[in-house]
């Protein structure tokens, strides 16, 4: 008896383990890119499901539809709420206004994940119609080819063929503001549509700085130091003074403000970029300050690399006075925080001229291989969720920059920048940026890799107080070590 | 030349094996000994085409490949003398083993086993075999999701993991394989009880830690070496590899067979509270590893805050020192897999032969003796079952949960061999390395499940008379 319950019990946990951990792998990919499972939400609501499913008002409506409904996968690579809802809404509103269309967007949990995806779908031939992917990659984004050898993505300048209305869609692509064009245009090219575009600005706990005597927000290293010294000073003061998430995004955001180049060939803009520095006198002044914010205990580093909530939630907890942050929060800080926040431009080495801040986000991608009437469908869809009054709510919802200047025209005449003075501070500090290579930001192979390499020295620098030029030598080695590689199998 | 140099040490390997495990051998069967080892030797560098000998290879890159024809050949030798062992009446052969068994159905025709075979065998081509494979050919290419091409760079993801000196990553196995000789010869030639064989003993357990030693003197610190070949820094990786899997299965079998022993008592309402105990099994590694994080994360974390608003304790960033990280991985790992544990030990605490219990209580046998002396060597082949999952388990699955709580950190301290695999292979997208660093990773748990099945084929005790 005792053995057959021993027998049972050992087929229960067999099966178990089988089902777990399967389940576990499900998870485990998800986690990699730690976000939630990815999720296709058929875009449309109730009525957009009934136009397009052609019953009695889908005739009413569109009498021109053949009946034909096209689909248009849009990969999209958020998966909160309100990020991957204003895309559902967008979309569901966009296929009511259009019947012929359906376009579908299906949510991952980080750009990586879209791209992968997105090249295995083009191997397996069922690739998406657009992509959502991140500015640093772009350089990845157009060395992407299918086996054949032919690149996966159309530009859509191109595609557009200087038509002002697609599908009765204004075309809003040349009302872009120009540090997201500069940005995006390679070889006088500008290949995808600029969505979530934004640029590291500095939020304040103003109460605290207040109260240590400050009463404008640091706008310089020292002045950082400084505005710690006082805050340090306070009885009742906060356990840290400063943080922001050890992502390699900052770094290159601090080399475009000292004028420094992240890799050769004018950051890989004038050709591709064979060549990264890590030990350039702009990354040891930076690395220099920030281990001197560290060591006096100013700087409180979460532990983790690319943290994003553990910094935004120290910031909101009031366990530091500064952040140092994307943009793209400012409207989740004045919403959240509970005491006088202000945005500000990042803090910048007061040791060399100021150059200019880059930009950061993604764009949409647009595949090729597409018919006519599926890509003019594209097409007028990324103009439609771009056009003036869709541009001013994604920057009200988020704090994302209006990607368009039509679209700064609506939020100026609603006076909104009036009423949220914070929302601002990120066109600001990016229209003050000189046009210059190292301003506009890096355009480099293995993107990934070599940001990785990055932040892994500086989490060394900064909890095993290793020497700072001696790590950045190592770093050095690897990355370019990982970009020659790169160049080696995709460059040309 | 340097493979025709391999080929003919292969063919005197091949003599040796042959004078060893067979008795009386003939010339002939020293000849077919020979030409096997030859054949198992060639078949690497066919393959590959030699191209660890070619020109420009380092000292490493031929000692691998050296290391994998000569592999190759004792390969080929064992499976030569399962043939020759039936040829001298050792082994029975396979007509007299179905004459043993026969039935009606293998009368029907040699297919007939294989149709009935055929699904596993199909599955295991499809989804076992054939990855495997193709996770060998990548191993040796320097290529990228996507890439338009891929280049072949033979042994180099290998020999960028090791050090750079042939002479010592020759020198530690043999001095590591020499201690554990010379203890066992020790043991052998110690009598049971005397100062000698504890000595012994104590020897063969150092002797046995020589191996982990020396698999760390051979993995590379990392840096450049004289031929410009930039290492990767293994040898951390591999030390936090042992340390947090070491660390999960002491945890997780010693807490799983105390709290199950502590459960098997008789108490009231046993069954809900034995159930209750195997619930975190049911839990994901990922999940897991939000729960800790949530715990004991600096500015989030429940006991963090607790410990500071109660009792006014600051607590450390676990994140930021080695020794809690690591613990924290161990704790929350560790705890997943108890429940599994105590599942298994309950069930194995039920076979244990109530008669020797009370024989032994007659006897005078206090409690503790009493666990030492008949529980646990009754529930041996369970301990032995769990050591080979746990460890798997803490091998393999422990990614999700490293990401939850330390993404590694600090700096790489977390970061163990299967964590290190998917940051490589599929974050970075290196897939060559990665795909070596999961070669090697295979090689260890072939390894150490053979040499588990090896010593506990000793010490594990199936009952029965």
């Amino acid at each position: 008896m005792k053995y057959r319950l021993l027998a049972l019990l050992a087929v229960i946990a067999l099966v178990a383990a089988a089902c777990s951990s399967s389940s576990d792998d499900d998870t485990a990919t998800t986690v990699a890119s730690g976000g939630d499972t990815a999720t296709t939400v058929v875009s449309g609501g109730d009525t957009a499901t009934t136009v397009a499913s052609g019953g009695d008002t889908a005739t009413t409506v569109a009498p021109a539809a053949s009946g034909e409904v096209t689909d248009i996968d849009f990969w999209v690579a958020f998966s909160d709420e309100a990020r991957l809802g204003f895309a559902q809404d967008k979309a569901a509103a966009f296929n009511a206004a259009h019947p012929d269309y359906n376009v579908e967007v299906t949510s991952f949990a980080s750009y990586n994940d879209v791209f992968d995806a997105a090249i295995l779908a083009v191997d397996s031939g069922e690739p998406p119609g657009l992509i959502h992917f991140f500015e640093a990659a772009t350089r990845q984004a157009l060395d992407a080819v299918d086996s054949s050898g032919t690149p996966i993505f159309k530009s859509v300048t191109d595609a557009i063929a200087g038509r002002t209305e697609i599908l009765g869609e204004t075309v809003v692509l040349d009302q872009v503001v120009s540090a997201a064009r500069d940005y995006y245009t390679v070889d006088g090219s500008f290949y995808s549509m600029p969505w979530n575009t934004s640029t590291t600005v500095m939020f304040n706990n103003m109460d605290i700085l207040n109260a240590a005597g400050i009463t404008e927000p640091p706008a310089t290293w020292a002045d950082v130091t400084a505005a710690c010294d006082a805050i340090a000073a306070l009885d009742d003061g906060p356990s840290g003074c400063i943080t922001w998430p050890n992502h390699s995004w900052f770094v290159e955001q601090s080399l475009g403000q000292q004028g420094e180049l992240l890799g050769n060939n004018d950051n890989g803009r004038s050709d591709r970029a064979t060549e990264v520095f890590l030990e350039s006198d702009g990354m040891m002044a930076y690395l220099d300050w920030w281990k001197g914010l560290n060591d006096a205990g100013y700087y409180t580093y979460t532990g983790l690399q690319r943290d994003w909530d553990g910094t935004s939630n120290a910031y909101l907890a009031e366990e530091v006075a500064m952040l140092v942050y994307s943009s793209s929060d400012t409207t989740f800080f004045d919403t959240n925080a509970t005491f006088t926040n202000q945005a500000s431009f990042m803090p910048s080495n007061e040791a060399v001229d100021y150059v200019g801040n880059l930009i950061g986000g993604a764009t949409i991608w647009m595949l090729d291989g597409m018919d006519t009437t599926t890509e003019d469908g594209a097409l007028a869809f990324m103009n439609f969720f771009s056009n003036p009054e869709n541009a001013a709510a994604w920057h009200q919802l988020t704090g994302y920059i209006p990607i368009t200047t039509s679209g700064e025209d609506v939020l100026a005449a609603e006076g909104w920048y009036d009423e949220s003075p914070n929302s601002k501070v990120a066109s600001e500090q990016l229209a003050a940026a000189a046009n210059t290579p190292a301003s506009l930001g890096a355009l480099l192979g293995n993107v990934v890799g070599i940001r990785d390499i990055i932040t892994l020295a500086i989490e060394d620098i900064l909890v095993n107080d290793v020497d700072i030029a001696t790590r950045m030598a190592t770093a050095n080695a690897e990355a370019n070590k990982s970009l020659s590689e790169y160049e080696l199998l995709q460059g040309g | 030349m340097l493979f025709i140099a391999g080929l003919v040490i292969a063919a005197f390997i091949g003599v040796f094996y042959v004078w060893r495990n067979t008795t009386n051998p003939s010339i002939r069967r020293y000849g077919v000994g020979s030409a096997v080892a030859v054949l198992g030797a060639s078949v690497s560098p066919i393959v590959m085409g030699q191209c660890s000998f070619a020109e420009h290879t380092s000292s490493v890159d031929k000692l691998l490949g050296y290391s994998l024809m000569f592999g190759g050949a004792w390969l080929a030798l064992m499976g030569a003398r399962t043939f020759w062992d039936r040829a001298d009446g050792k082994e029975k052969s396979s007509a007299a083993v179905a004459g043993e068994i026969r039935t009606g159905g293998f009368r029907l025709g040699v297919w007939v086993p294989w149709l009935l075979l055929s699904p596993t065998l199909i599955i295991l081509i499809v989804f076992l075999y054939f990855p495997a494979a193709s996770t060998f050919a990548l191993s040796t290419k320097l290529t990228r999701l996507g890439a338009p091409k891929s280049i072949d760079v033979c042994f180099t993801n290998f020999t960028e993991l090791l050090i750079a000196n042939p002479f010592l990553l020759v020198a530690y196995p043999l001095i590591a394989i020499g201690l554990i000789y010379a203890a066992r010869f020790w043991v052998t030639h110690s009598l049971p009880g005397t100062l000698s064989r504890r000595g012994a003993d104590a020897a063969s357990g150092v002797a046995a830690l020589s191996v982990f030693v020396a698999l760390y003197a051979m993995f590379s610190p990392g840096g450049l070496d004289a031929n410009g070949l930039l290492h990767v820094a293994y040898r951390p990786v591999y030390l936090n590899t042992i340390i947090i899997s070491v660390g999960i299965v002491a945890f997780g079998m010693i807490g799983g067979l105390a709290v199950a022993y502590l459960a098997f008592r008789p108490i009231g309402g046993g069954s809900i509270y034995r159930t209750l105990l195997i619930w975190p099994y049911a839990i994901s590694p990922a999940v897991a590893g939000v729960l800790f994080f949530m715990i004991f994360d600096p500015t989030a974390g429940i006991f963090t805050h607790v410990m500071d608003t109660w009792f006014g304790i600051d607590v450390p960033n676990y994140r930021e020192s080695a020794i809690l990280a690591q613990s924290s991985i161990i704790l929350a790992s560790g705890w997943k897999i108890l429940g599994y544990n105590i599942l298994f030990y309950l069930a194995g605490l039920q076979s244990v032969p109530l008669e020797q219990i009370e024989a032994a209580l007659i006897d005078g046998a206090s409690t503790w003796q009493r666990f030492t002396k008949i529980v646990l060597p009754a529930l041996s082949p369970i301990t032995f079952f769990l050591l080979v999952t746990n460890l798997t388990y803490a091998f393999f699955e422990v990614y999700a949960t490293i990401d939850f709580m330390t993404k590694g950190a600090p700096a790489g301290k977390t970061s163990v061999a299967i964590y290190e695999i998917i940051r490589v292979g599929v974050n970075n997208g290196e897939l060559g390395r990665g795909a070596a660093q999961s070669v090697l990773l295979f090689i260890a748990v072939i390894a150490i499940t053979m040499w588990q099945f090896r010593t506990s084929g000793e010490r594990v005790s199936y009952g029965g008379s």
